[in-house]
């Protein structure tokens, strides 16, 4: 799979982003190999029963966003829980971004004296939504549902605590409570999706993700 | 390990006659198509155009064939006691099949993809140039004797297009779907020239520079991806649609129902030519319809006991296992 997705990767993508190493073939492969071993070795991610994280690391660029929102002051600091915010995440494709309403909920009253929140508050008067930034993005052609991912490894997971969701989403999302703003923090490409699904028994047919 | 799940389930899902035909399936998607019934509008030919993100190529290159319709009407002139047609000789044709056309026209081969008529031509006969009309020729068409055959992929179950793809970019679903993955296409063109069907169409241009002008584009649709030049496709059965319905009865805890959706040219046909389900369930409306008309997969010849019964698979001769059953169109005498 690695060989003849190095050969490919980024051919189709319009949008130029590239997704996957350029390595010779070969090496592609024996890094696989390498990566099964290894996953194969290791045990259960501490707090998330019956599941094994994927592996890989990634320095995304530092997307700009229209307002510094602090993740770590949200989900670390005061526990609000990720599907708070992003609530479609439990039932649909797309996780989602919150509109201004649910922001404003909280903070007509909470940390109204803030620069971020004055901004905020700006945006909600001008009935203007903020233009977030996607930060992870995965190319056109791959269906990716959160829905179903949470349905695994949350909902239907004997043992798991919905509270500890966040440590489900840091397998693709890294430990977004430590951010401020989100950066993307894993690879994301293929052998990324195909590495965890082999380590946790997803499907497996080409078709299922390449659409 | 996928190279693996290729290697080891290569064969698994191609199961031809001689093996008793598929086995395994998680689903069983299949057609019926009541050729009775259609009246040749190509409502479900745009239907697919505008769900499957098909580029309108233009007339110059439709001539050479480098057409996309993943679901072409192919028209047959079949009216027996006609007068013999004149084509007038100053006709508009530029493409004439023949081998030896008038001065300054363009013979054309029968064998292009979209001439699945091409038994039926015969040059000089009645009718002859006309009946290529799904060439985009210019000529004069009969006024009436054309019967209506819509052509999508047959998804074969044994596929004649997968094994010659040297890139394993063609394969098998578990669903019983026939694959293409865009990405892992290298533009081979094998399994065009291997499909009996001719129902593969190659990107030769990156159709989506100019198929899709502002504010075209916004019609694309987010759910496939837009191909670029250099790899085949053809009908899916609208995988999107099947994967979305998937998915739900998944988050449900259920079997997709019958009826619950359907791929886009069903959905649109306005007489109800055409019909989608599971084979594999067999409560839903296309299974029964199978068995009513008594056509069965894996078997190269159908054994009916009665004669009757208008049902038959396009080519099921070759081998190919389609999922497509045709109703034989009856016409008064
Ligand atoms: S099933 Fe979908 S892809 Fe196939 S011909 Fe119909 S609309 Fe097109
Ligand atoms: S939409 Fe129905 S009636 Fe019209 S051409 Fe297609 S199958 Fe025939």
């Amino acid at each position: 799979m690695s060989v003849v997705y190095s050969f490919f990767s980024g051919w189709v993508d319009r949008s130029g982003a590239s997704i996957g190493g350029r390595l010779p073939g070969y090496l592609m492969a024996l890094m696989g190999v390498v990566a099964m071993m290894v996953l194969a070795a290791s045990p259960a991610h501490a707090d998330v029963p019956n599941a094994v994280p994927p592996k890989g690391e990634h320095q995304g660029k530092h997307v700009e966003q229209p307002i510094e929102f602090p993740h770590d002051i949200h989900a670390n600091v005061n526990k609000i829980n990720c599907m708070y915010c992003h609530t479609y995440a439990r039932r649909s494709k797309v996780a989602g971004i919150p509109p201004t309403s649910k922001c404003m909920g909280c903070h007509m009253v909470i940390a109204t004296d803030k620069p971020r929140i004055k901004k905020l508050t700006e945006y909600w008067e001008k009935r203007e939504p903020p233009r977030w930034k996607k930060v992870h993005d995965v190319p056109d052609f791959v269906h990716f549902t959160h829905e179903k991912h949470l349905k695994r490894f949350v909902f239907d997971n004997q043992g798991m605590e919905v509270e500890k969701v966040s440590e489900v989403c840091a397998f693709c999302h890294g430990e977004v409570k430590k951010m401020t703003v989100a950066e993307k923090v894993k690879p994301l490409n293929m052998g990324f999706c195909a590495r965890c699904h082999e380590a946790n028994k997803g499907p497996f047919d080409c078709w299922k993700c390449h659409k | 390990m996928s190279l693996n799940n290729i290697l080891t389930n290569w064969s698994r899902y191609r199961k031809g006659a001689e093996e008793g035909g598929f086995h395994e399936y998680e689903h069983q998607w299949g057609m019926v198509v009541d050729l009775n019934k259609c009246i040749g509008c190509n409502a479900c030919s745009v239907a697919c155009y505008a769900e499957n993100n098909l580029p309108v190529v233009g007339e110059a290159r439709y001539a050479k064939s480098q057409f996309m319709s993943w679901m072409r009407i192919e028209r047959y002139w079949d009216e027996p006691d006609l007068e013999p047609y004149q084509a007038s000789p100053t006709a508009n044709v530029d493409v004439w099949i023949e081998t030896n056309p008038p001065a300054g026209k363009t013979a054309l081969k029968p064998s292009m993809p979209g001439s699945y008529a091409e038994g039926l031509l015969e040059p000089g006969g009645q009718g002859f140039e006309e009946r290529v009309g799904v060439f985009g020729t210019k000529g004069e068409m009969q006024d009436f004797g054309a019967s209506f055959l819509p052509m999508m992929c047959q998804q074969c179950h044994a596929a004649t297009c997968e094994p010659v793809c040297p890139v394993a970019a063609t394969y098998h679903t578990p669903d019983g779907l026939n694959a293409q993955v865009y990405n892992r296409c290298i533009g081979s063109r094998y399994c065009s020239n291997n499909c009996p069907y001719r129902l593969r169409y190659f990107n030769f241009w990156s159709y989506y520079e100019d198929a899709w002008p502002e504010p075209l584009h916004m019609q694309l649709n987010p759910d496939l991806a837009v191909r670029d030049k250099g790899v085949m496709e053809k009908c899916t059965f609208c995988v999107q649609r099947i994967r979305v319905a998937k998915d739900e009865a998944k988050m449900e805890n259920r079997k997709v129902r019958d009826g619950e959706f359907a791929t886009a040219c069903v959905q649109t046909c306005p007489t109800g030519a055409l019909v989608f389900g599971d084979l594999q369930d067999p409560e839903s409306r296309v299974s029964k319809l199978w068995r009513f008309h008594q056509v069965e997969q894996g078997k190269t010849k159908q054994n009916k006991q009665n004669k009757e019964l208008r049902g038959y698979r396009i080519l099921e001769g070759l081998n190919t296992d389609p999922s497509v059953m045709y109703l034989e169109r009856v016409r008064e005498v």
